[in-house]
């Protein structure tokens, strides 16, 4: 008689494709799992303990090490939370700056997830397509604000620095070879047979289930939901813009894959059309005063970063620190439903599924 | 078998294309002129008003002031100024606060050392920190500005 | 040569042979050396970068620099493995790699030796490669060592069959399992005497299990890094290392070779006017087109799946390997007898 036994396996802290260090304990009966228990928290900083000391201007920098792929939308939310509370105006060239910036941010980040999702399913070549293309982004921000990385560009009220001269025409420039370089990612990826052969039809789930396990973003999206904050309840300038909000209809990776393929290209049409209406002249900084200070009270404020929703609530008892805030992490709540998706796959659908949930782990344990 | 021809001939365009590597120790990398590297101190212009200590994230600024040699003026004079570069994260917010431009970034970013001693900056390692100083230092955070904040 | 072989085995005579053995492994080791070295370089540069370019000049003394590295680490055993299967396993790799090389003809004058049963001798013995790795995955003593090796296990049996199919109809064309004969009935001036083109089925039949029995990309599960964090040679350090990394390019040297003798005619010249060049510059032309085609392939590909890899070993090439014998067997019914 033949005995079998369980595996268990750990698909460790330490592990080239887990986007950081998060570790899933897995039952393998095989290659099948049997079960998955994710565990998270190794990097775990305190950002939410320590902004309880530190007034809102010296929190920016800690919300750019939350998710270090997408810093700006990162800054965004904790502003605008703030000028939602003190009812502060922000002037238009200081939010056309913030909105461009922020979807170079999300032309970046996406390009950070394709090129890890194909070094994970094993192709070499897409990361370093991927990353020179980001490089050229990372150097317009380099030029912008002085970082590569952990931008710390936004106050409350506006921006800390206006465009240099000949940013804007740079940024100009950019988008059309980001459209060639598109082209090229669908002829060296998307149309690959061993590719569509390994993510078509995995992890697939329904828009109940999205809703349910409350999802964002393009883990929502895959389902059919037509739900994107810049559409349903727009902030900053984007009611202004026109553009398409991609939507699948399998709810499984490949449709993840395309639509996040196809929010780059709308991303720059975003660009081209803000490029276009930037104002010739104006403030990048409103009337604030010189202490921040919001009234007792608490908002709550969400917007689309590339990963989800993310929402930042803040409770305020009239001091220049907040009492407490929280931050609603996308990766955080789109991580959930991984235990239910990878029961009954194998380890090699564990890492395409893990990849095309897309985390950012510095977000997940905040 | 198409998708897998195209993508062959992509990789094979891409032999032939110009390369993006960089020779970098041996040439260096320049950057632009607002990037946020290790500060430059000039004890003479500053007024130790403690802008600098109180807005840090991360408190690692520590100075202390001593009364004027000079009779006359009232205002305090540096005495140390120390930078403690192991918990800096060069948000350069100290920067933007302070009123007289006496601490500035420049663009230095080489700064790894073989012991942590040498990572506690003073005042006369910061000052002689004078090449690459940074020229657009926009200070919107200086209360004597009047402005914004 | 064959004069020489054909000879009576003095013990002068077994020096000799011992020597040219000797300056046979240098030459495969200093092919290894700058395949590797290549693969990097030409990998980089279909990435947009250069490979290694600052160890010696233009790079050239990379791999010398990263074997020397290897070999003066330190040597680790993990505690509750198998020793003597451990230690095993790497050498077990690297002899059939090294032993096949013997059967291979580079002219018509230079060969190692002239067996009737080329072809059979040489995958016979590849066949032991898939045992050496299944040893060292289970000698290990380590998890993903395991799945490394119960899946390369069934990579390497199931592949091996399409392997020795898709050979089938050369040999029918060629009437011997001889690899001289099989590059002299290649002869006849033209690029379209070779192999290759009568036989385009079982030649796409044979790159891809090759690919696979090499165990590279798009077929490199036993060592998939982003899973399995090296599978089989996770728990080896230092020279045995080494080893399993030097066996797997003697075997890209073996089967380049071997595609070149089966398919591509050896050493004869695509056109009767180019015959002043010498055959054996054709053979090292053809074999570097060879492995420059695995290397793009490499750079270009992600990795299948172990149960899509199963399927397609079994379900589709296997057919149409079998299918390449009919057609041939049918060609030369009708068309070469009668």
């Amino acid at each position: 008689m033949i005995r079998t036994e369980e595996l268990l396996l750990n698909v460790g802290p330490q592990h080239p494709s887990t986007h950081g260090v998060f570790r899933i304990i897995v039952k393998l009966d095989g290659e099948i799992i049997t079960e998955a228990t994710p565990v998270m928290g190794y990097l775990h900083r305190g950002t939410e303990k320590l902004a309880e000391d530190l007034n809102f201007t010296q929190i920016i920098p800690y919300t750019d090490r939350m998710d270090y792929v997408s810093a700006m939308t990162n800054n965004y939310v904790l502003v605008h939370a703030v000028e939602k509370m003190m009812g502060l105006e922000v002037p238009e060239r200081a939010e056309f700056l913030r909105l461009i910036v922020m979807e170079l941010q999300r032309v970046a980040s996406h390009l950070v997830w394709w090129g890890t999702y194909l070094l994970d399913i094993g192709a070499m070549s897409p990361f370093l397509y991927a990353f020179r293309d980001r490089e050229m982004i990372v150097d317009l921000f380099n030029e912008l604000c002085g970082a590569r990385l952990t931008y710390n560009y936004m106050r409350v009220g506006g921006v800390k620095w206006d465009a240099p001269p000949g940013w804007m025409d740079k940024v100009r420039d950019f988008i059309p070879y980001m459209e060639k370089k598109l082209k090229e990612y669908d002829n060296l990826v998307s149309g690959n047979e061993i590719f569509l052969a390994r993510i078509k039809g995995i992890g697939k789930y329904d828009a109940a289930t999205a809703i349910d396990y409350g999802l964002s973003g393009a883990n929502l999206r895959c389902t059919g939901v037509d739900w994107d904050l810049r559409r349903a309840e727009p902030y900053s300038l984007y009611s202004r813009f026109e553009f398409d909000v991609p939507l699948g209809t399998k709810g499984d990776c490949y449709d993840r894959y395309l639509i996040r393929l196809e929010e780059i290209r709308q991303s720059l049409r975003i660009l081209k059309q803000a490029v276009q209406q930037f104002p010739a002249e104006g403030e990048t900084m409103g009337k604030v005063p010189r202490v921040i200070r919001p009234p007792a009270g608490e908002a709550y404020v969400r917007i689309e970063s590339p990963r989800g929703e993310i929402g930042c609530h803040i409770v305020s008892k009239g001091k220049a620190e907040p009492y407490r805030l929280k931050f609603r992490r996308p990766s955080f709540v789109n991580l959930q439903i991984l235990p239910k998706l990878l029961v009954g796959e194998t380890m090699t659908n564990l890492i395409t599924i893990l990849g095309g949930v897309d985390i950012v782990v510095g977000e997940v344990d905040c | 078998m198409n998708g897998l021809l195209k993508g062959l001939g992509v990789t094979l365009k891409a032999m032939a294309s110009p390369k993006v590597t960089t020779s970098y120790p041996d040439a260096p990398y320049v950057m632009p002129d607002r990037f946020r590297g290790i500060q430059h101190f000039i004890p003479e212009l500053c007024i130790v008003c403690n802008q600098c200590a109180r807005i840090c994230p991360t408190d690692c600024i520590t100075l202390t002031g001593k009364p004027n040699p000079d009779p006359e003026k009232k205002v305090k004079v540096i005495d140390t100024f120390d930078i403690n570069f192991e918990i800096c994260i060069l948000c350069d917010l100290c920067t933007e606060v302070c009123p007289t431009e006496a601490i500035v970034m420049t663009n230095h970013f080489e700064l790894s050392a073989y012991s942590r001693d040498e990572l506690f900056k003073d005042a006369k390692w910061l000052s002689d920190n004078n090449t690459l100083v940074r020229q657009d230092n926009n200070n919107i955070g200086a209360p004597a500005k009047g402005g914004a904040k | 040569m064959g004069s020489f072989l054909n000879e009576q085995l003095t013990w002068g005579g077994v020096l000799v042979v011992f020597l040219w053995a000797v300056v046979f492994l240098v030459i495969v080791l200093g092919f290894v050396t700058y395949a590797i070295y290549f693969e990097r370089k030409v990998i980089g540069w279909m990435q947009f970068r250069k490979g290694p370019n600052r160890v010696g000049p233009l790079g050239l003394l990379q791999t010398v620099a990263d074997i020397f590295k290897l070999l003066i680490k330190e040597d680790t055993i993990p505690r509750k493995a198998d020793r003597l299967l451990f230690i095993l396993a790497p050498a077990l790799a690297y002899i059939p790699a090294f032993s096949v090389l013997v059967v291979i003809p580079y002219t018509q004058n230079l060969y190692f030796a002239d067996l009737n049963v080329g072809l059979l001798y040489y995958v016979a013995l590849s066949g032991i490669s898939a045992l050496a790795i299944i040893l060292g995955g289970w000698a290990s003593n380590n998890k993903y060592a395991l799945l490394g090796g119960m899946r390369s296990a069934a990579q390497m049996i199931s592949y091996e069959v399409p392997l020795v199919i898709s050979i089938v109809g050369v040999i029918l064309l060629s009437g011997s399992l001889n690899l001289r004969v099989i590059v002299e009935a290649q002869a006849g001036g033209w690029f379209w005497n070779w192999n290759v083109l009568p036989q385009i089925i079982g030649f796409a039949v044979f790159v891809i299990a090759a690919v696979s029995e090499l165990n590279r990309t798009p077929f490199d599960l036993p060592e998939a890094e982003s899973e399995l964090v090296a599978g089989y040679h996770v728990e080896y350090s230092g020279f045995r290392f080494a080893f399993f990394m030097l066996s797997e390019y003697v075997y890209v040297y073996a089967i380049a070779a071997l595609t070149t003798v089966l398919y591509l005619g050896g050493w004869h010249p695509p056109a009767p006017f180019l015959d002043f060049v010498p055959g054996i510059l054709w053979f090292i032309l053809k074999f570097v087109c060879i492995v420059f085609f695995l290397f793009w392939i490499r750079a270009t590909f992600p990795r299948i799946r172990i149960d899509q890899l199963m399927g397609l070993g079994w379900k589709v090439l296997l057919p149409i390997a079998l299918l390449n014998v009919f057609l041939t067997a049918i060609y030369i019914e009708l068309f070469i007898k009668g």
